[in-house]
């Protein structure tokens, strides 16, 4: 008797500790950027070993985010904010009826169409960048908005299309069906009835495509070359360049921010949707 | 759920189904269109213009095609010793990010599976660094292992394990590796999430009869566990290797693909050759390349995989 309870005690001991360490690893670096973000280049540089900060400081936020400095922030942000408002609103409105239509109605080619979307994303991005490059130089719209906002379009449609469409497939064909006897058209449905009920899909689909055209570095290294165009991400990487490390984690911190309070306050959305498409 | 996808047939279909169901596709090809209009425009026209590039010359001051070169571009690439190797490092390091974010994610995942004081709030922890972009977690990084600041050296010369603060990114295989560690730290909410789903669905009857049996937990483990988590296991880890190939923003951030070009992998080769020395025939050659490395390495895994379960039926 003895002996099986001291092995569950040692089994809840195991498992503590196996919790505790995991926390350490995956939180402790995220701490680590906040904390520096918060001290000064004094305190960063001491070679002291410090968890618990006595005193904030919030000189490197300042610094970062005023006018005409190094690291384009203010700028990146506000071109982030755009660039990934415009993406994802043009993805939802040119993926809803796609999703709609692949979901409930006969499509031709449905099945091939679906794998070609999927297939999107086993491709190295840099086979789809080397032409658009060549086409938007051509063309003389690079270093602009709207070249941002085409090449994320790209990568963002087919996860929009996924998402939407299998949290349409989800839904209960009923209140359709009972829509179409009544003598609606297959477009009524889908802004009466399918677009209400897809409402948390959509608001997940939205969450998604503008928190991967936030987050895409590659894109706008390539495409933009104007210090005003630049976006969030590639504005932090100039950070990289012989700046306060200080200031290098508060523009970390900004860059970051933005996309951890979506996933926080939308996560177990966000799950849901995501867990309901891995079904299949 | 999927059964409803079976009786989908349209509620009008029976008024007069011809022309109803002409009208249907008509109809739901409207829909689509613009969609696969513009994936087609940004992915299939442009994957296709690089496969004919990967065979040609571009002229970079006229932005057309110079002349053809057959496969000049590949015997070119696959003479120069530096993609070679960069072709088995690439390798290398997306099985080094598969198998990690895998083992790791299992264990976690099995752990989360459990019951302990404070696993919700461990739960939302892990989940974290989904929301951290690439470009931050390749700073975050690259501070933590920073040779005058970063708390890894603190951290190991407080303990005694090194004598002398170390420069981690001067020496290319554990620079390497500290880029996978940083896409593998990027990985594990993915793959926690999906994994612990799969053991959610396994059914808990299985453990109760084994349990009843008199099976250890680790014999639980071993032959109900593990071989029932496999098909899940296998693709999330192909997933990860194939977005491996695509790692970029951390080798850009950490390394730029150095010291002496030891940690750029073939993405960052192409990116290198498209953008830095504007050739891009060579370039599209080389991505063309990172595609059949990928391709194959995913087709060797699942051959391999079914091989396994073949031999494993019969006995």
């Amino acid at each position: 008797m003895t002996g099986r309870r001291g092995r569950q005690i040692a089994w809840s001991v195991f498992l503590h500790l196996s919790a505790l360490v995991v926390f350490l690893l995956m939180a402790f670096p995220l701490y680590g950027l906040l904390l520096t973000s918060l001290q000064p280049e004094s305190v960063i540089r001491s070679r002291e070993l410090s968890f618990i900060p006595e005193s904030l400081y919030f000189e490197h936020f300042h610094a970062v985010l005023a006018e005409g400095h190094i690291v384009p922030l203010r700028e990146g942000l506000f071109n982030s904010a755009l660039v990934s408002t415009l993406t994802a609103v043009l993805c939802l409105v040119v993926a809803l009826p796609a999703a709609y239509a692949l979901s409930r109605l006969r499509v031709p080619g449905a099945k091939g169409i679906l794998a070609a979307l999927v297939s999107v994303y086993f491709l190295p991005t840099t086979i789809f960048l080397i032409p658009m490059f060549v086409v938007l130089v051509r063309w003389g719209i690079d270093d602009t908005v709207f070249s941002l906002v085409i090449a994320y379009s790209g990568f963002v449609l087919p996860f929009v299309i996924w998402i939407l469409k299998t949290f349409i497939d989800r839904l209960p064909r009923e209140v359709e069906e009972a829509a179409r006897i009544d003598g609606c058209s297959h477009w009524q449905v889908l802004i009466r009835i399918v677009l209400p009920m897809a409402r948390p899909g959509v608001l997940a689909a939205f969450i998604f495509a503008f928190i991967l055209s936030w987050v895409e570095f590659l894109t706008p290294l390539i495409f933009t070359s104007n210090l005003k165009m630049t976006t969030v991400a590639l504005g932090m990487f100039r950070s990289t360049i012989d700046i306060q490390v200080g200031q290098q984690a508060a523009a970390a911190v900004l860059t970051l921010l933005p996309v951890a309070l979506l996933m926080l306050v939308f996560q177990r959305l966000i799950t849901q949707v995501l867990m309901a498409g891995a079904d299949r | 759920m999927r059964d409803s996808v079976a009786d989908a047939g349209p509620v009008a279909q029976d008024r007069s189904p011809g022309t109803l169901r002409r009208r249907e596709t008509a109809f739901s090809s409207a829909l689509v269109a613009p969609a696969l209009i513009i994936v087609a425009g940004i992915y299939l026209y442009p994957a296709v213009f690089t496969l004919i590039l990967a065979f040609a010359e571009f002229d970079m001051a006229a932005l057309e095609i110079g002349r053809w070169v057959g496969f000049k571009n590949f015997t070119d690439l696959f003479a120069n010793p530096g993609f070679v190797d960069a072709i088995w490092r690439t390798i290398y390091f997306g099985l080094l990010i598969a198998i990690g974010s895998t083992l790791a994610g299992f264990l976690i995942a099995l752990l989360l599976n459990q019951e302990f004081y404070g696993r919700t709030l461990l739960r939302v922890v892990v989940v974290l660094p989904w929301a951290v972009p690439p470009v931050v977690a390749g700073v975050l990084w690259g501070q933590m292992f920073h040779a005058d600041v970063g708390f890894v050296n603190a951290l190991l010369f407080r303990l005694g394990l090194i004598d002398s603060y170390r420069i981690w990114f001067g020496d290319g295989r554990t620079a390497l590796h500290i880029i996978a560690l940083a896409e593998i730290w990027k990985a594990i909410p993915f793959m926690v999430l999906f994994i612990l789903a799969g053991l959610q669905g396994l059914p808990p009857q299985l453990h109760e009869a084994a349990a009843v049996d008199g099976a250890t937990p680790l014999q639980r483990f071993r032959y109900i566990v593990f071989p029932l988590m496999l098909p899940v296991l296998i693709p999330l880890m192909l997933i990860q290797f194939v977005w491996a190939m695509k790692a970029f923003d951390t080798i850009f951030v950490l390394t730029r693909g150095g010291p002496a070009g030891q940690t750029t992998t073939l993405n960052y080769f192409v990116y290198l050759e498209a953008f830095q020395n504007f050739d891009l025939g060579r370039a599209s050659a080389a991505a063309y390349s990172l595609l059949v490395v990928t391709l194959a390495v995913v087709l060797v895994v699942t051959v391999l995989r079914r091989l396994a379960t073949r031999r494993r039926v019969p006995a």
